[in-house]
């Protein structure tokens, strides 16, 4: 489904990715784990598209449509509408848009661009509380402003709320379980369970192996310096946690 | 007795004006627009030179000849006025300066409550009003109001019996449309509330054309003690047209003024609010928005006098400037020495969307007094990147997306009014701007 082939990326001048090659089938789980500042978040940017990061070298494969497409060439909304969706680590916070609009207007959008109909208000209302019901995420949410005065286990309820929404085939979810504690993360990682299926694939970014036992990888690839340098099943995350990633570079 | 004047060769009609105010005028509404006019014939225009007028020039009224407004020719626009407000409230319609009773709806109000249009000697039979437009000093009477009173003859009287409370909102609207001449009008409201009344008064100031005309408007409301006001100025109007307008509150004890100004419309627009806290526990909320384009140019000028111990005052004011439109703002608290335990806050935040838009923002604190809290402040800025990347991964593409964050800028402040109604006339106004 994805193939990242030989991708550099630096931010300001500054490299940060160096040579990454990772392959993802569709109905896979992959996670990348890797100590600070090893480009774990700079991977996810630079897979949605950020402008802040410049890719110097290499591509990203993308299959639509049995076609491969280079992801690199489209915008992040592009890429977005194509099912790629980026959990945030850090859920940005949009004073004045209420969640309800804000998440119509991207879901129509998706619609828009498989030449299905859009929903009205109230159609689309039901919708969305159907899905968080999935996240067990209170009614009032619907029209505060978009993660304003939430807590961060709100804010992290509401981007798996929004993959729910917006059904991504390819999703990477950046630190989801920062900042949770122990009952929200079951909840969190209860709806990204629910939502995986053979037809997309999830990717986690993850300091900690803990969240790995509650969404189980396929893979798990360690990345340092801003290059994979071991993968290896489920295994391996228990091992970095009990070793560290020193042994590894 | 008004003699033109060099001052004054901006403005045509004095002497149909002065006969058709001469019969019915009391002697001390004659004296007013007197003594108004010479100190305009004095102090002139105000230019750049002076501080209070710094950033805003009016030099080029000059270049026009504004024609007082003296009859409501046929409103070319009826119906988009007619989608503008709202039959069932209680509306107080003038075209071109002129009360239209067709288009008011004043019969069968309230009771408690007065709301009509009124000439100054019918103020005059009323001591308290009357009072009230001489209250403040004339001789601080900057050139504006001077002008304004200078042509002092139809009021938008509302007032409000102690202990009653108003639920419908009280609409004044301001329309000119002027199809023959480039007009002038002077409009000038008094809004008196008694101890412990209630009410919500609007005054939109609108045109549905393109015209070039000068509005110079005073408003001035009076809270009596434990009085509660909603009060919003709206001004929409034409983007040829000066618009320039004072509204003074004088709040006595424990009263509550919740105030909003919208300015959208105009080429140059200079609008002051001045608040005197005059008893103590009053509290005086100050919101206000701008959503400017083209060349426009927008001044908000606020005053709020702390003079008795223990009042509060909020005040937030946001803009968005398109192109090359300009804004100002200058946001002034006092605080008199016995204004102890006062707690004040200011704070102006804009959005400049635009190559070539510029704003100049001043907030200022003169404080005597030792035992206060007052906080202020400003921001100037652009779109927040991260904002637009995070709204882009969710599929909406970057020009929605920019649209979308202004919008939730402007609903931001638009959602601290409670009445729907209002807010709805303020989406009106800003229509232009957003796709729904």
């Amino acid at each position: 489904m994805l193939e990242i082939k030989d991708l550099y990326a630096s931010i300001h001048e500054s490299p940060i990715l160096n040579g990454i090659n990772l392959k993802i089938n569709s109905g896979e789980v992959h996670a990348i784990m890797g100590p600070n500042g090893s480009g774990k978040s700079t991977l996810s940017k630079v897979i949605a598209g950020h402008p802040d990061y410049s890719v110097t070298q290499g591509v990203i494969e993308y299959e639509v449509n049995f076609k491969k497409i280079n992801l690199l060439e489209l915008e992040p909304e592009e890429r977005a509408r194509e099912g790629i969706f980026l959990a945030f680590q850090y859920p940005v916070e949009i004073p004045g848009v209420s969640s309800s609009v804000f998440l119509r207007a991207a879901f129509n959008e998706i619609c828009k661009h498989q030449g299905a109909e859009e929903m009205d208000p109230l159609e689309f209302d039901e919708y969305l509380r159907k899905k968080m019901k999935l996240l067990d995420m209170d009614e009032k949410f619907i029209n505060r402003p978009v993660n304003v005065d939430f807590s961060g286990g709100e804010k992290k309820r509401n981007e798996i709320l929004q993959m729910a929404i917006l059904n991504p085939r390819f999703a990477v979810l950046d630190e989801t379980d920062s900042g949770l504690d122990i009952d929200s993360m079951r909840i969190v990682a209860d709806g990204v369970n629910k939502l995986k299926s053979k037809k997309n694939a999830i990717l986690l970014i993850t300091h900690y192996q803990r969240l790995l036992n509650y969404i189980v990888p396929d893979f798990v690839h360690i990345l340092v310096n801003g290059k994979i340098v071991k993968s290896a099943g489920k295994e391996l995350a228990l091992k970095v946690e009990e070793k560290g990633y020193d042994w590894l570079s | 007795m008004i003699v033109k004047n060099d001052q004054l060769s901006f403005i045509s009609g004095l002497k149909e004006f002065e006969i058709l105010v001469k019969q019915e005028s009391p002697l001390w509404a004659y004296n007013l627009r007197k003594e108004s006019l010479d100190r305009f014939a004095k102090r002139g225009l105000p230019t750049v030179k002076e501080e209070e007028w710094k950033y805003t020039n009016v030099a080029s009224l000059k270049e026009h000849q504004f024609q007082i407004a003296s009859d409501s020719s046929k409103m070319a626009q009826l119906k988009e006025l007619k989608a503008y407000y709202r039959k069932e409230e209680i509306n107080l319609v003038f075209i071109n300066g002129v009360f239209s009773e067709e288009l008011s709806n004043l019969k069968k109000l309230p009771k408690g409550l007065k709301v009509a249009d009124v000439n100054d000697a019918a103020l005059y039979s009323q001591k308290e009003a009357a009072f009230v437009l001489q209250r403040y000093p004339q001789d601080q009477d900057d050139s504006f109001i001077a002008l304004n009173k200078a042509f002092l003859y139809r009021v938008a009287f509302v007032q409000i019996d102690p202990k009653t409370v108003i639920k419908p909102l009280i609409h004044i609207i301001h329309v000119t449309d002027a199809v023959k001449s480039s007009v002038s009008s002077f409009p000038r409201s008094l809004i008196m509330l008694g101890k412990s009344a209630e009410a919500q008064v609007m005054e939109s100031h609108l045109s549905f054309s393109d015209d070039t005309y000068l509005t110079n408007a005073l408003s001035d409301i009076v809270l009596d003690q434990d009085a509660k006001l909603v009060y919003c100025k709206a001004q929409g109007e034409s983007k040829n047209a000066f618009h320039i307008g004072t509204t003074r509150v004088w709040q006595e004890r424990d009263s509550q003024l919740d105030s909003f100004s919208l300015m959208t419309g105009g080429k140059i627009t200079r609008n002051n609010l001045n608040i005197v806290l005059n008893g103590s526990g009053a509290h005086a909320t100050l919101n206000g928005l701008y959503l400017i384009n083209g060349n426009q140019h927008v001044d908000n000028h606020t005053a709020v006098d702390h003079r008795p111990p223990n009042c509060t005052s909020t005040q937030l004011y946001k803009g968005i400037l398109y192109d090359a439109a300009r804004a100002v703002f200058n946001g002034k608290i006092f605080v008199k020495k016995e204004a102890q335990q006062t707690n004040s806050y200011q704070l102006n935040k804009n959005l400049l969307l635009g190559p070539d838009c510029r704003v100049d923002t001043k907030p200022q604190l003169e404080i005597f007094a030792d035992d206060v809290k007052c906080t202020h402040g400003a921001t100037i800025g652009q779109l927040n990147e991260d904002e637009i990347f995070y709204l882009q991964t969710r599929c909406i593409p970057k020009s929605q997306a920019v649209e979308m964050l202004a919008r939730g800028f402007v609903d931001d402040i638009l959602n601290r009014i409670a009445d729907e109604s209002i807010v709805a006339k303020l989406n009106k106004l800003l229509a232009e701007y957003f796709q729904d």
